[in-house]
């Protein structure tokens, strides 16, 4: 089973990292606090998160849960962009698992952000990376038709 | 045994939310047809479905809405109703709008507009408890000037006289409007100008008094009924210290801890004070009482209160019958007089907590909103007073009370129990309701004690840490249903084709609805 993140919608802190086949976690709650668990009325504004209103006790939270492993590697991609705002290398990473069907730059070229990088193709959609700042490419870890998991570094920028 | 003719043939509520519905029950119950009113916000709330018919009066604002007396009385003509109930708040108190409706022929379901006037006046109400021996809160008889300067010595004078600290309030007060808190002399001047400015924008009337503040102290209310022979008894009393910004969040009846002794004496007081200023129909004569057990009067509200289910549960009546009835004439009844003379030494005891709109995290500030979720406890010994229904919006317009729960039991801890175990079963999503520190309340091995005081939240209540224990187990179950939804969503991967036996399980309801 995959640990489950959740964070309050309001401020964005973590208020759990969860494994929901772990003991703690499916010992049922005492008759007196029985969560009520709800689909929020409005999504989250971030991809891939689940919005729930839960009330236990009386009180109201209004909660998202996403996969754990998914919401490391965008806190790391968004990492990587503040770092960007500095020098040193970002590492352009796998967002999707998938194919890649394109790479449309090599090493030593010099790239705008937003520039095409190259795309992954997953579920029959083709997905592009694109550059994260200015930079010039230092290394090309992929190549077309290589298959990619989320998180595999694909380019290097400098 | 013959059932009585209902007292009116078709009752105007000019009001809305639970007390209208409350209301409109009691007209049903007693063969009389209930015209309700409602503003925009409340189209389609509770109390218009539950209603004979209903009239529009306007927008959202109170204002355009349930104060316009021209327009209430209009749709009472209009509709044929020959009496209007006012319920509490809004044109209850009103005197004028009491006398608007003597004067079109109706029936105004409450005291008479010149007892109102006389009483809603709390000045007036301190003078009247004074001259019949009743001792007031120390405090002035009369207004407070600051106009000139040898005026604002004697305001230093006399409040130094009363001591400190005092509260600055509003002769035609109410709800904390206009009161100023003054710890020492320096103060005065400016909480008095201040307090007169809010007194005079809320109610038309800008005059302020002094009044010592009694702390610790209980807020002790006595329920009286009254008749047009001028007979006035007491319905026993019941204990609101439970209190934020004056506001009161949990009531009770009888008040524990008083003995037989000090029931009949705290009852007497009332009776006398309402028996002088001419009472009749229902009012509530407030007092506080001092650690040594002392009572001190403090005003006399002349309408139906929110709390005054707790006397009906623990003495057993109907005020709302008793009103009607009273309203129409007709002499106090068996069964009230009958509650009067057991009033010191009820057999039951009743506990009512006020769920409302608002964040007992965040000092009850009010969080309007849509109710997504509710389920009303229910059981023996409660009770829920709602115009709430699943689905329906608090407004922003109005007081934020969604429900009353009401527990009652043969002693107290037999009500708080039934209180606690009602929390528990309660189920209310969409908004913050108070419903944690009422929970809190009713688990409190201190409030168990009866050791109650109006300081008593202030004192015991932390919402912040309360709040705080409760996150890890929201966090837990949004995580437990998030696995649960992915378990179902993947064919196969969940507990042994439970979508599939849902599945049939519908089938097979779909064919067999008859028992075999």
């Amino acid at each position: 089973m995959t640990r489950l993140r959740v964070t309050d919608r309001a401020s964005g802190d973590r208020v759990g990292d969860l494994d929901p086949a772990a003991e703690s976690v499916s010992a049922p709650p005492s008759p007196d606090e029985r969560p009520i668990v709800l689909r929020a009325t409005t999504p989250s504004r971030v991809r891939g998160r689940t919005s729930v209103e839960v009330v236990v006790a009386g009180w109201r939270f209004e909660l998202e849960v996403e996969d754990a492993d998914l919401a490391d590697l965008r806190e790391r991609a968004t990492t990587d962009r503040a770092a960007a705002l500095h020098d040193g290398p970002t590492e352009v990473r796998a967002i999707i698992p998938g194919r890649v069907i394109s790479v449309d730059v090599a090493v030593g070229d010099i790239v705008a952000a937003g520039q095409r990088l190259l795309a992954v193709e997953a579920m029959k959609m083709e997905n592009e990376l694109r550059a994260p700042r200015d930079g010039i490419v230092e290394r090309v870890t992929t190549a077309t038709g290589q298959i990619v998991e989320p998180g595999d570094t694909l380019v290097i920028i400098l | 045994m013959t059932h009585p003719a209902p007292p009116f043939r078709s009752v105007l509520i000019a009001n809305r939310g639970e007390i209208a519905v409350r209301i409109i029950r009691a007209c049903h119950e007693m063969g009389m047809s209930a015209i309700a009113v409602y503003s925009d916000a409340d189209a389609r709330a509770q109390h218009v479905r539950l209603a004979d018919a209903a009239v529009r009066l306007g927008p959202p604002p109170p204002a355009e809405s349930y104060l316009r007396m021209d327009a209430v009385i209009a749709a009472a003509i209009a509709s044929g109703a020959d009496a209007i109930h006012p319920g509490y708040g809004f044109l209850s108190e009103r005197a004028a709008f009491a006398k608007a409706v003597e004067d079109a022929g109706l029936v105004f379901v409450g005291p008479p507009s010149a007892v109102i006037d006389a009483l809603g006046d709390k000045l007036h109400a301190r003078r009247a408890a004074a001259s019949v021996g009743v001792e007031a809160v120390p405090g002035t008889l009369d207004g407070v000037l600051t106009e000139r300067p040898d005026q604002v010595a004697e305001a230093v004078a006399m409040a130094e006289r009363i001591g400190f600290p005092l509260l600055v309030k509003a002769a035609a007060g109410g709800g904390g409007r206009g009161m100023r808190r003054v710890t020492n002399s320096a103060e005065l001047v400016a909480a008095l100008a201040a307090g007169s400015a809010e007194a005079a924008a809320a109610f038309g009337d800008g005059a302020v008094y002094l009044e010592r503040e009694l702390r610790p102290a209980r807020h002790i209310e006595v329920q009286m009924l009254g008749d047009d022979t001028g007979r006035v008894v007491a319905i026993g009393e019941r204990d609101c210290s439970l209190q934020r910004r004056h506001q009161k969040l949990v009531e009770e009846a009888p008040a524990p801890g008083l003995t037989v002794a000090e029931r009949r004496h705290l009852h007497e007081l009332a009776v006398r004070v309402g028996t002088a200023a001419g009472l009749r129909n229902a009012a509530t004569a407030e007092f506080l009482r001092t650690p040594d057990g002392a009572f001190y009067f403090l005003e006399v509200n002349t309408r139906l209160q929110v709390e005054h289910g707790v006397t009906e549960l623990a003495m057993g009546l109907d005020i709302v019958h008793e009103q009607f009835t009273l309203a129409a004439g007709r002499p106090l009844s068996d069964v009230a007089l009958a509650a009067a003379e057991r009033a010191a030494d009820p057999d039951s005891h009743a506990i009512e907590v006020r769920l409302a709109a608002e964040d007992p995290a965040r000092d009850f500030a009010p969080g309007p909103g849509r109710v997504r979720r509710w389920v009303m406890p229910a059981g023996p010994g409660v009770r829920v007073d709602t115009g709430i229904v699943d689905g329906d919006r608090v407004p922003p317009d109005y007081d934020n009370l969604v429900a009353k729960i009401l527990a009652h039991g043969q002693h107290r801890e037999m009500a708080i129990d039934r209180l606690r175990r009602a929390l528990d079963e309660t189920e209310i999503a969409g908004i913050q309701t108070t419903l944690p520190f009422h929970r809190f309340v009713a688990r409190h091995a201190g409030f168990r004690a009866g050791d109650v005081s109006t300081d008593w939240v202030a004192e015991h209540w932390d919402g912040p840490a309360d709040r705080a224990r409760a996150v890890g187990a929201a966090a837990n179950a949004a995580a437990m249903d998030q696995a649960a939804a992915t378990r179902a969503f993947v064919p196969g991967s969940g507990p042994a084709d439970e979508a599939s036996d849902w599945a049939a399980a519908a089938r097979a309801e779909s064919i067999d609805r008859w028992p075999r």
